[in-house]
């Protein structure tokens, strides 16, 4: 450690500096408009304003629908994966969790628009539907929520995996069989001796879907359409379209309470059972 | 055959089909010789992948976006190493404070600090729109920048610099001779990830775009509102090879995977 503390400041302040202006204060002073009334002094009337417009109530329930139903099918789906992707050799290992990181350098754009391709009104999903007979005229599965919960969870599940490999392969190894010697169920071996271990690993992997999800544009963008709208798209709409810069802060800044508030959540949920179990 | 034993090729089967199987449609949608992006592709030709070199626009945002994934990680890496080194070595008054600060663009969502940076930034201080790119590109990439050097500053031994520095050397001269060699790895791998980070970005930029002056995300996102042919398909397919083949090279040669 050295001790020179103009040395160091000289080394940090340019970064601290240059992320402050560039980033920090126009974000603080974009946050505050809604907050602001133009004659002077301070309200909350743009929050009321904006929860008060049933648009805007189903844009902001469909958001946080999304972003919990999200979490929690990547987390199924990820511990199913995750415990397949585990109990493989070594080399295998490697290669199906490349498989599973590859799709994360992919532009999140062309990622997308293949569901396009797939769920379209000419897609693949309605030509199968139609040859098997299911359906006559074509399902309309584009501009729709399930289009986008489809899409978001393509985008963030190798999140939720990853983070589940690394909880499961730091699992005591021989946790599950003892269980299963003292006569605990599949089930039972699940909730009371998988989940705990690894609930760190499912708070972080959740914590990077659910925000995720929320502040996601491109996703609902071009899968939902200009109808079907999230907190993201109908903040881009408010500024593009209507020019309502105030409307446009309250989104940001109930978008930016909601990450921090699903952060700090998840990670009491977390403690908050460890201390249970210590006590007992 | 039991059922749990074809729990796993199945479970890997499914995932892996969900996770890659869009990307290879679009793969074998940009080689269509259909007029319509379609999947199965009608016939076979190379047309839209040629038609992605002629589009103007493509042209000119592809130089953007390759102009700004560089420039504005250069300049993060500029930025972000030296405070790395700070926070790593020396006591520094405030260094949460500091780590807070370089690390907050990426927790707030991208869209917001484009339009911050719109209303406070480009607009009173009448800054170009190419300028207000580079600043947010850069400050997009220096947490990550920041969070891989440190990473490997803090793999090495602090002493032999502490060494070379008894020994006589400056400690400008330590920190080049002794310090960046051997960090050298990490500060690549920091390039690529935050080169690909830029390159990907959509939000940031979605609002910072003036006649003639668009990243590429935002020129095929708007190009794909117009026309619905096959060579957005064509042009995502070669923007994803050479993304993975970037990676691979790096992990090749860099071991890439440690550091992020």
């Amino acid at each position: 450690m050295f001790q020179n503390r103009a040395e160091a400041l000289a080394l940090a302040l340019p970064a601290a500096i240059f992320a402050a202006a560039v980033f920090l204060v126009p974000v603080v002073i974009l946050l505050s408009d809604g907050f602001r009334v133009p004659t002077g002094g301070w309200t909350i009337s743009a929050y009321t304003d904006f929860f008060s417009n049933s648009l805007n109530q189903t844009v902001f329930l469909r958001t946080l629908r999304l972003g919990a139903l999200v979490t929690i099918a990547s987390a199924a789906i990820g511990y199913a994966a995750a415990f397949a992707i585990v109990s493989l050799e070594p080399g295998a290992k490697g290669k199906v969790t490349g498989l599973v990181v590859l799709p994360l350098m992919i532009s999140p754009v062309a990622r997308t628009y293949a569901w396009i391709v797939i769920l379209g009104r000419t897609g693949i999903v309605n030509q199968a539907f139609q040859a098997l007979g299911i359906t006559e005229a074509p399902l309309r599965i584009l501009f729709s929520e399930t289009a986008i919960f489809i899409g978001l969870l393509q985008l963030f599940l190798p999140l939720m995996i990853i983070s589940l490999i690394s909880a499961l392969e730091n699992m005591p190894k021989d946790a599950i069989p003892a269980a299963r010697v003292l006569g605990a169920n599949w089930f039972q071996v699940f909730w009371k001796v998988v989940l705990p271990l690894t609930k760190e690993g499912l708070v972080i992997g959740g914590t990077l879907v659910f925000t995720g999800s929320l502040t996601a544009y491109i996703t609902p963008a071009i899968l939902g359409g200009s109808k079907v709208l999230m907190l993201e798209t109908l903040l881009y709409q408010q500024v593009a379209v209507s020019n309502n810069f105030v409307a446009a802060s309250v989104i940001a800044f109930i978008l930016i309470v909601m990450s921090f508030a699903a952060n700090i959540l998840l990670k009491r949920v977390a403690t908050a059972r460890n201390k249970q179990r210590s006590q007992a | 055959m039991t059922l749990r034993s074809l729990f796993i090729p199945i479970t890997l089967l499914l995932v892996i089909a969900f996770l890659i199987g869009p990307f290879l449609i679009i793969v074998a949608a940009s080689f269509s010789a259909g007029e319509t992006l379609a999947f199965p592709p009608q016939g076979f030709s190379l047309r839209w992948i040629a038609k992605v070199f002629t589009v103007e626009s493509f042209r000119a945002s592809f130089g953007m976006s390759l102009f700004l994934a560089i420039g504005g990680t250069a300049v993060a890496l500029v930025l972000g190493i030296p405070a790395s080194y700070a926070l790593s070595r020396y006591k520094l008054p405030g260094a949460e404070i500091v780590r807070t600060i370089v690390s907050a663009p990426i927790i707030v969502p991208g869209i917001i600090v484009g339009l911050a940076l719109l209303r406070y930034i480009v607009v009173p201080f009448q800054v170009g729109i190419t300028l207000a790119l580079f600043l947010a590109h850069t400050a997009l990439v220096l947490p990550y920048a920041v969070r891989v050097v440190s990473a490997s500053l803090d793999n090495l031994r602090s002493d032999i610099e502490e060494a070379a520095v008894l020994l006589g050397s400056s400690r400008i001269g330590a920190f080049f001779r002794v310090v960046m060699p051997n960090i050298r790895g990490g500060i690549m791998s920091a390039f690529i990830l935050g080169f690909v980070t830029s390159f990907n970005q959509v939000p940031v930029s979605l609002f910072l775009s003036g006649p003639g002056v668009r990243t590429l995300p935002v020129d095929m996102i708007a190009y794909m509102e117009i026309v619905f042919d096959p060579s957005v398909a064509a042009l995502s397919s070669l923007l994803a090879f050479l993304s993975i083949g970037i990676v691979f090279i790096a992990e090749r040669f860099l071991g890439f995977s440690r550091y992020v």
